[in-house]
């Protein structure tokens, strides 16, 4: 008398199996969509203004730090006050609709609501002066943001990917007249720039420790 | 078996006097060395003795209950709201301004220089602002007060800011008001006063230019008015003293820097007094030795209480505080005898004073000592005479202090000595006073009220202060002001005296409001604003200048009319812009006045003030460490920073000596087996007393026995047990004004005081953290330490004589010395690869060192507040408090010290952090959550950490704080604005401790790597952090400079000077931690010929 049918003594090994694939699946999708490569690059909000960086900073060829003042001596990179758009835009396309908030904001003295796209956690205290002073450029953080319509996340910004530059900056350092030129490669380097590169490798002791992000 | 070798820790030097924590210590040694032998295991009895107040919001965490059907109601939002925050955190906006403000640099903080009124004058700050938000006071370097130091209260000041019960406008009667509705009020009640026959002002004592214009602006406007002043800690008795003296009012300046020999008659010149902040600085300038060759003061304390100033004495003399004045009239004699000319009607007056109780060393041996220093540096041999402190200077350095708490007459005494031991001018310098002397301010006060008695008074404006709270009690100020038609009050809350106005005005800070001040010597400084004010009010002399009609009253006109009037028109937009800047406008210059002592005026006074005899109990009142007069009352963190003399929290108490408290039937019940000795310290303290006197309302207040208290004296500080104060603190201790008469402001004699029932609960942090019996806090004589100049290291380390631990460290020791080794390869899973090597040349790395010097450090506090502002550090409440939960990131140890319990010395140790080169804690750590820098720090990493409190348990110094509950989560939105937003707000679950001030490091990494440059040829010029650049908040606000930190591979650094000083001493050096903070051993300086 046989209670159980004879392909059950497959069981085991397709229960171990499953299991083995199973956890591979679960595994993988963990390590992949829960990580910050899949959360957050890409994370395209829309802001309250279509402010354009393809046209501003690719057409047009303005330099990051016309409106981002603040990145070479402070922690904030900062967006630049309603004052710094209305210095153009009171003469360049004043009537335009799209320059309503901005307009508006000028008026009342009422702040834009930009929506913060680069968000860090807030233990973490970055600052962008000191990596722009050792030759670090924005392209290596925020990606062709000249050729972007509207700003997107380019990089996972997680502890890990901050680390891997950390503990070998020299494919992402560059000369210091180079930081917010997006087109500029390496490869592009004069023997001067190459001499300043070495010299800014040279002296760079980026912090591997706890304290030197997380106060 | 445990595997671990044993530790020989060395065993006290035999001649190595008794050093204890508390009575319970000193009178149970075996207690304490089973709690050493077993650490201690808790018994319930500890906790449930302390039966448990909860204490306002703080503790709310703590009392929530949570039901079945709540906690899966909260369990599925959470799990709910969680998922959704896996696809997108939520959205986050940036706000930038219109238009940009002028200067700010968002995220990098200002520095504005201002000044507030501290300790009777002007005091210069330098405050930090955040995007418009002050956050944390320091010290001006440039003021004279200040000299770059402050003190725990003003500290504390930051906080009193973002007070969530302050007032947010006007109240009527009981009703909500505006500032229109006021000033309409104001217009036609002014009209109605005509020449100001029934209006009265009250006001505060202020060294305010302005403020002072303002009254000359309202007397010239009312003429038939009159101002009074009042303040609960008055300082009067200087100005008439002085008057007394002199026949004119005068302020006092003591030059403690120069002042080689001090006799302190009831005065806490280091803690209570006007100028604590520079006189504490100028003190420590001859207390830190830095080689045994350099000369040292020398304080003798005749005292009535237990202080600051009395725990830092090198002889003290505890007397009744009636008897403080006899004692200094026997000096007298005796100062007479030895050669000192004074006038000859002061003779007469004070021959024949009975020495009844002083022995013959307190007054021919202090005499004889004052005299000697006539001409200083012959006093002992041995002494390199070309020391700039040594110089010989034909002045005497000795000079005779007094305090607040005695008459006038002791003042005037006083000043006729120094005049007569030469030190006016020298170490002791006058200045003209606004104070003229010729009423105190209880005379004013009981004037008012018996005007307001009389039916005379129609309108009483009380400019900021809370008499109906601090008043005495016997001139009934709180019935007259009731029997008032029309009552105004400016108080930043709703408190005491506005609940009986018809008037409450909200009062802007100093910090929100213009204004100006004087020093004593003369120094103008501008009042600047931080931020306009919170709650929308006015500053009480903007209301006066109001009032008194002054066209122009709001602060800003006002203050630059008042300084217009002073340095001139000619250039005065550029003296202001600089006077703004620098935070002084004009330097002083007035010199000290050297008038003619009027001998018969002041034996006139002597005569006529008989000292009478002591009775059984007699009273001092003292002003609280910690709320002063009870202005700092809803202070969190002012009524949780441990008392520096008791270390008690959240509340006031009677301190008693241990005899009295032995006369009084107070002794703990028998010592059952096993105890231990906290629990017997909680049974002996916090006895009911009742305390009464004549003609006044008796009051119950727990018993405190302070070792070193006078007998037969009952010390009771004011400014606890308000009603109105705010959710922090109402109800916390006694309020002791009840018993506080006109005639006894200072002390009460005749006192009876008797046991009651029941017990108070007092909460005492010094049985904390018990570091068990080890040698720690290291003291010595000044003869000793010239004897033997390494003094506490042959006490601790004793390597040779017992065997080291002889486990090797766990990791490769790194050489700090060396650079730091620059990023080169490696990726997140092989950190590490090999050809990591520092570039030639490379300077060394910085290695932070911290060094405290005992032989400075007073035991202020001052540390404990600056770095709790600094670091966004919790205040717990008193429940948590009596747990052992205190989050303070420095402790400030007191012990006592010698075999006597009536007299014992006392000694103050700073503990923080250690920062341990071989550091326990992070052996320990399961998550890597603590760990070291290249550059020695230990780091904390608060999001790794999960609680498991290992590394609070590994810690031999007992320096690591656990988030038990969620202190920061109930802190009120307002209180918030606090925060540095440069220091993570720790939550539940997390350990913290004191991190060098690490983002302060960081922030001046940072600013020196932006200064280093690279040329286009790839040369590197380097900028280090020097010592001018980086300073720990608790170095930066130490008065005396007891706390120093820096890079010890600095050789120019101070830090590095120290930690290479003779004295230098590790704590528990012989565990081989090797500990990054180091002490210098404590040096006395008795005189040998009364020991």
């Amino acid at each position: 008398m046989q209670i159980f049918p004879k392909s059950l003594n497959y069981l085991p090994l397709v229960a171990a199996m499953a299991a083995a694939v199973g956890g591979g699946v679960a595994t993988f999708v963990v390590a992949y969509y829960f990580s910050p490569n899949f959360l957050y690059v890409g994370y395209e909000p829309e802001q309250p203004v279509p402010y354009s960086h393809r046209l501003h900073a690719g057409q047009m060829g303005m330099d990051c730090r016309y409106c981002h003042a603040n990145v070479e001596r402070s922690y904030e990179a900062m967006v630049p006050p309603t004052q710094t758009c209305m210095g153009c835009h009171s003469i360049v396309a004043p009537e335009s609709a799209r320059l309503e908030p901005v307009r508006e904001s000028w008026e009342t003295g009422e702040p834009i609501e930009w929506v913060r796209v680069h968000k860090l956690a807030d233990h973490a205290y970055f600052d962008h002066s000191v990596h722009l002073a050792g030759g670090i450029g924005c392209v290596s953080c925020h990606g062709r943001v000249d050729r972007m319509e509207v700003v997107r996340i380019d990089q996972p910004l997680s502890m890990g990917w901050c680390l891997d530059c950390h503990r070998d900056p020299e494919e992402n350092i560059r000369p210091l007249s180079r930081l917010t030129d997006m087109d500029w490669t390496r490869e592009d380097a004069t023997a001067e720039e190459q001499a300043e590169m070495d010299g800014l490798l040279a002296r760079a002791v980026p912090p591997e420790n706890c304290s030197g992000c997380h106060r | 078996m445990s595997k671990r070798l044993p530790i020989h820790a060395p065993k006290a030097a035999a001649d190595q006097p008794a050093i204890w924590r508390s009575i319970t210590d000193k009178n149970h040694p075996e207690a304490v060395a089973r709690a050493a032998d077993s650490e201690g295991e808790i018994t319930g009895a500890s906790k449930s003795l302390v039966a448990l107040k909860a204490k306002a919001e703080v503790v709310q965490a703590a009392k929530a209950k949570v039901g079945r059907r709540g906690f899966l109601a909260t369990s599925g939002t959470a799990a709910a709201v969680g998922l959704s925050g896996c696809i997108r955190r939520p959205v986050d906006h940036i706000l930038p301004h219109s238009r940009g403000p002028e200067y700010a640099l968002p995220g990098i903080p200002l520095h504005f220089a201002t000044s507030v009124t501290h300790g009777g004058e002007g005091f210069g700050l330098l405050v930090e602002s955040h995007e418009g938000r002050p956050t944390k006071i320091e010290g001006n370097r440039d003021h004279p007060s200040s000299q770059g130091a402050t003190d725990a209260r003003l500290q504390g000041m930051i906080l009193d800011l973002y007070d969530p019960d302050r007032s947010a406008h006007p109240q009527q009667g009981e009703t909500e008001s505006t500032w229109a509705d006021f000033d309409g009020w104001w217009r036609d009640k002014a009209a109605e006063l005509g020449q100001g026959a029934g209006l009265r002002v009250l006001v505060r004592p202020s060294d305010s230019p302005s403020h002072h214009r303002a009254r000359q602006a309202f007397q010239q406007r009312f003429p038939a008015a009159s101002i009074h002043e009042w303040d609960a800690v008055s300082y009067s008795p200087y100005f008439q003293g002085s008057k007394l003296a002199f026949g004119t009012s005068f302020e006092t300046r003591y030059d403690f820097a120069r002042a080689k020999r001090v006799v302190s008659i009831d005065c806490d010149f280091l803690g209570s007094e006007p100028g604590t902040v520079r006189n504490a600085r100028g003190f420590a300038e001859q207390r830190g030795l830095e080689r045994p060759t350099v000369d040292m003061n020398r304080l003798y304390v005749v005292e009535s209480t237990m202080s600051l100033t009395g725990m830092n004495a090198d002889h003290r003399l505890r007397l009744a505080p009636s008897q403080v004045d006899r004692y200094l009239r026997a000096l007298a004699v005796k100062l007479g005898e030895n050669g000192v000319d004074l006038p000859e009607a002061l003779q007469t007056a004070v021959r024949g004073t009975s020495t009844d109780g002083f022995s013959e060393s307190w007054l021919d041996g202090v005499a004889k000592d004052l005299v000697h220093n006539r001409r200083p540096g012959d006093s002992s041999a041995g002494i390199d005479p070309d020391t700039a402190s040594n110089r010989a200077n034909d002045r005497t350095r000795s000079v005779i202090v007094v305090g607040w708490r005695q008459p006038p007459h002791v003042h005037a005494l006083a000043h006729a000595l120094n005049a007569a031991l030469g030190c006016i001018p020298g170490c002791v310098a006058l200045y003209p006073a606004y104070n003229d002397g010729e009423q105190s301010h209880v005379e004013s006060l009981t004037e008012l009220t018996e005007a307001m008695q009389g039916g005379s008074v129609d309108t009483l404006i009380i400019l900021d202060g809370n008499p109906v709270y601090d008043a005495p009690s016997d001139i009934g100020f709180a019935e007259a002001l009731a029997s008032v038609d029309n009552t105004v009050h400016l108080s930043t809350r709703v408190d005491e005296t506005s609940t009986v106005c018809s008037w409450h005005l909200p009062l802007a800070m100093e910090l929100e409001s213009w204004g100006d001040h004087r020093s004593i010597e003369g120094a103008l400084s501008i009042q600047q604003p931080l931020i306009a004010p919170l709650r929308g009010g006015r500053s009480a002399a903007e209301v006066l200048a109001m009032v008194g009609g002054i066209r122009s009253w709001r602060g800003y006109h006002l203050v630059r009319g008042t300084l217009r009037e002073t340095i001139g028109a000619r250039g005065f937009d550029r003296s202001w812009r600089r006077g703004l800047h620098r935070g002084v406008v004009v330097s002083p210059r007035v010199r000290p006045a050297n008038p003619p002592v009027n001998g018969g005026a002041v034996a006139a006074a002597l005569t006529e003030n008989a000292v009478s005899a002591a009775t059984p109990f007699e009273v001092s009142f003292i002003a609280s460490y910690q709320t002063w007069d009870g202005r700092q009352g809803n202070n969190s963190w002012m009524l949780e920073m441990p008392d520096p003399v008791t270390k008690l929290v959240w509340d006031n108490a009677a301190y008693i000596s241990p005899a009295t408290a032995e006369a009084l039937g107070i002794a703990p019940p028998d010592a059952p087996p096993g105890f231990l000795p906290q629990t017997m310290e909680a049974l002996r303290q916090g006895a009911l007393l009742n305390i009464s006197r004549d003609g006044v309302e008796s009051i119950t207040v727990p018993a405190y026995v302070l070792p070193g208290h006078p007998d037969n004296v009952v010390t009771l500080p004011l400014g606890f047990g308000r009603t109105r104060a705010g959710r922090y603190g109402n109800d916390v201790g006694v309020d002791v004004n009840p018993f506080r008469t006109g005639d006894a402001l200072g002390f009460a004699s005749g006192v009876t005081v008797t046991l009651a029932d029941g017990r108070g609960e007092l909460v005492v942090t010094q049985a904390h953290h018990s570091m068990v019996g080890r040698p720690l806090a290291i003291d010595a004589t000044l003869e000793q330490y010239r004897e033997t100049p390494t003094f506490p290291q042959w006490r601790t380390d004793e390597r040779e004589a017992t065997p080291s631990p002889s486990l090797g460290p766990l990791w490769t020791q790194e050489d700090y010395s060396q650079p730091r080794v620059p990023a080169r390869g490696g990726t997140s899973y092989q950190p590490y690869p090999e050809e990591r090597t520092a570039r030639e040349g490379a300077s060394a790395r910085y290695k932070w060192g911290f060094v405290v010097d005992l032989s400075r450090c007073t035991g202020c506090s001052a540390c404990i507040i600056a770095c709790q502002s600094e670091n966004n550090v919790a205040v717990v409440g008193k429940q948590q408090v009596a747990l052992g939960r205190e989050m303070h990131w420095m402790r400030l140890d007191r012990y006592f010290v010698g075999d006597d319990l009536a007299d014992p010395r006392v000694a103050v140790q700073p503990v923080g952090c250690q920062h341990c080169e071989e550091a326990p804690c992070e052996n320990v750590c399961p998550v890597a959550a603590t760990a070291h820098s290249p550059e020695g720090l230990n780091d904390m990493a608060y999001n790794r950490c999960i609680g498991t409190r290992y590394c609070m348990n590994n810690c031999p110094y007992k320096v690591r704080r656990f988030n038990f509950l969620d202190y920061q989560g109930v802190v009120p939105e307002l209180e918030r604005m606090q925060f540095n937003p440069n220091v993570t707000v720790r939550m539940r679950g997390v350990m913290e401790k004191c991190s060098y001030c690490v983002q302060r490091i960081q922030y001046a990494r940072i600013q020196a790597r932006r200064d280093t440059t690279v040329d286009s040829e790839g040369e590197i010029t380097e900028r280090r952090i020097g010592p001018d650049d980086l300073q720990s908040a608790c170095a930066q606000a130490c008065p005396s400079q007891a706390i120093t930190f820096g890079d010890l591979n600095d050789t120019r650094s101070p830090v590095h000077r120290r930690a290479h000083m003779d004295r230098n001493y590790k704590l528990l050096a012989f565990i081989g931690t090797q500990p990054r903070t180091s002490y210098l051993g404590k040096i006395r300086n008795p005189n040998s010929e009364m020991v």
